[in-house]
């Protein structure tokens, strides 16, 4: 049985009177500790079919299985308890909250949303990310006190804090230069070999593109990657 | 981390707002808490020199005396049998720390030259003394408060002294009609000058009650009311129940039926009984003062709610991109919900206790102070106890209204869907 599975999934937006179909009769499987990309042109669908894998949205039409556990039945605290657990996310703008600290920030997920671990482990797990994202010299600092790759690096911190099975990232690259989009794919690769988590990304950056096994969305449809 | 350092750090986050907010709440809290302990200073300061000079704090009077209390008549009176069981009642209760027999009635008052109208109260001295504690402190020109007026003399109000251009010393007449219809007329002596209590228009005098049987010729002494003075002032409701039940005497004129006390019916019932607030006008002054205090608890709570809810909604609106942020990282709405509540709470609680300080401060300098304001001849003093009770009040009222504000945009930022707020720019 595949790790993720999307089965006949579509979805349609309204906007007024008007209904777009962002994706179509998607069929999907992904296996465990994959490092997919979703590639396609704005406006092909891949950061809907991003949000309906991360439980943020909800298919219009079709099933989505996630290790298992239909996610398309859950309701709204099930799916936010669900991502909490399972799922991190890394945003092409970082989204790092500016008031805490890059330490807090990467805390924050164990916090507040996996609030039973305790404080000692939770220590150890930030710092031991923090370690190696490279930024455990600047964990006391705020997010205004980073540049992009260090806000970056620390948004990939806190996906990956509470051990998810899965990573999801719609444009990591995007607000990135070149040396800095080079380390951040290094550092996404040395995460999925050494902790096994499944990473999926949404971009139409080629640097990440050359890195990703495969998926290509065409006519707002995966397509294998030739 | 919890959620109330989040929470803290948020209101931080933008610091002149934050304080530009708090700031508009602890002014409303000072303002309660200044207003509401000057106000009641002032009541209580008025209440005490009305009490303390004529009215005492409760009044016993013959059934039917009150409705011609204008009038002063003498034809409605306690007889020595009756005032004896009064005394029996009042000095049972130990909550009653004095009380005084009164004849009150309206005379003439002749300097040989002119006449005037005037309203004399027949007293004991030492038990008027006792009872009405400010009175003596008011005349001018006696020697000893116990024995304000002694027999043979008239203490004169002001205005009359001075109208009729009197020396203390001087003799004057008083011709008065007893209840009978006779005309009596005694010569007495000037012993001192009352300012009335309120105000110079007053036209109170006072004279021993001996004087007074003599001026009516009274067999035996007709008492008109019965001054009350009691130990706590606070509990004087009770006490004038304790009073009226233990007489089988009604409580004021009103609601009769409703406020019976004791097995007497109506008909049999010989005393009723008045609380100081049932005979002063004041009294509706009183209240006055307390419903504009609560007017300007209103008037916080308005300033509470509207700079509550419209701080946390500004803060919703411009948070929703990170809503959306930690929604997706996984905080279930609840914890988002309370989130933004806390914010709200925490800046209620912060003003409030900023604006509680600073008020019970500026009360403190009032009652160090005790400036004294005179008001026609009435020293009312301004020392203000600090009214803890209102402040608890009012802290209370900006913590409650501080969630209630906060309530509605922090269910909303709950409601948010994530995938909708992580688009919002």
């Amino acid at each position: 049985m595949s790790f993720i599975k999307f089965s006949n999934v579509s979805k349609v937006y309204a906007s007024g009177d008007i209904l777009i179909n962002a994706s179509s009769h998607i069929n999907l499987e992904i296996d465990e500790a994959s490092f997919i990309s979703f590639i396609g042109p704005s406006g092909s669908g891949k950061s809907t079919l991003l949000n309906m894998l991360g439980c943020l949205d909800q298919p219009t039409e079709g099933a989505i299985s996630i290790n298992g556990v239909s996610v398309n039945e859950l309701n709204r605290i099930e799916r936010a308890k669900f991502r909490g657990e399972n799922i991190g996310f890394v945003f092409q703008n970082f989204n790092l909250l500016p008031v805490l600290t890059v330490f807090e920030n990467v805390e924050y997920p164990l916090s507040m949303v996996q609030d039973n671990i305790l404080k000692e482990e939770r220590t150890k797990r930030v710092l031991d990310l923090l370690s190696k994202v490279g930024m455990l010299d600047q964990k006391d600092k705020y997010p205004n006190q980073l540049s992009g790759g260090q806000k970056q690096r620390v948004a990939i911190a806190r996906a990956l804090v509470t051990n998810p099975k899965i990573v999801l990232a719609d444009e990591p690259t995007a607000n990135l230069d070149s040396a800095s989009a080079f380390q951040i794919i290094n550092v996404l690769h040395k995460m999925r070999d050494e902790l096994g988590t499944t990473f999926i990304f949404a971009t139409h950056d080629p640097r990440i593109v050359q890195e990703a096994e495969d998926g290509i969305l065409k006519n707002r449809q995966v397509v294998k990657k030739d | 981390m919890s959620i109330m350092k989040i929470a803290f750090r948020n209101l931080l986050r933008f610091k002149r707002r934050t304080f530009l907010t708090g700031s508009l709440i602890a002014i409303g809290v000072i303002l309660v808490i200044v207003f509401g302990g000057l106000a009641t200073s002032f009541k209580e300061s008025v209440i005490g020199v009305l009490t303390n000079s004529s009215l005492a704090d409760m009044q016993i009077h013959p059934k039917g005396y009150v409705e011609s209390i204008d009038n002063l008549p003498l034809d409605i009176s306690l007889n020595p049998h009756q005032l004896n069981k009064v005394a029996q009642v009042l000095d049972q209760n130990k909550n009653i720390l004095a009380y005084s027999p009164r004849i009150r009635f309206s005379a003439m008052v002749s300097n040989y030259a002119q006449t005037s109208g005037i309203r004399l109260t027949a007293v004991y001295p030492e038990k008027e003394n006792a009872t009405c504690v400010g009175l003596a402190k008011r005349i001018n020109g006696i020697k000893s408060y116990e024995n304000f007026v002694k027999k043979g003399e008239i203490i004169l109000p002001e205005v009359l002294f001075k109208g009729l251009s009197l020396k203390l010393g001087d003799e004057i007449v008083i011709i008065a009609t007893n209840k009978d219809g006779a005309v009596n007329g005694v010569p007495l002596k000037i012993a001192g000058v009352i300012a009335g209590v309120m105000g110079p228009s007053g036209k109170d005098g006072y004279i021993h009650i001996d004087d007074a049987k003599n001026i009516l010729r009274m067999e035996e002494t007709d008492i008109s009311e019965i001054a009350v003075h009691v130990k706590n002032f606070s509990k004087l409701d009770s006490i004038t129940k304790e009073v009226a039940k233990g007489l089988g005497a009604m409580i004021g004129q009103k609601h009769e039926h409703q406020k019976m006390n004791g097995s007497q019916p109506m008909a049999k019932q010989v005393f009723e009984v008045h609380s100081w607030d049932q005979l002063a006008p004041f009294s509706t002054i009183a209240q006055m003062i307390d419903v504009l205090i609560m007017m300007v608890r209103l008037i916080l709570i308005s300033i509470v709610l509207i700079s509550v809810m419209n701080i946390m909604m500004m803060s919703v609106y411009e948070r929703i991109n990170e809503i959306g942020t930690i929604a997706a990282l996984g905080t279930v709405p609840r914890k988002i919900m309370y989130l933004f509540l806390f914010e709200g709470i925490g800046l209620g609680v912060f003003s409030a206790i900023a604006g509680s300080l600073i008020g019970v401060g500026i009360l403190v300098i009032f009652a160090i102070s005790k400036i004294t304001l005179n008001f026609h001849g009435i020293d009312v003093l301004i020392a203000p106890t600090i009214p803890w009770g209102a402040v608890g009040v009012s802290f209370s009222t900006v913590v409650l209204i501080s969630i209630i504000g906060s309530l509605q945009p922090a269910y909303k930022a709950s409601k948010l869907e994530p995938v909708d707020a992580l688009r919002h720019v």
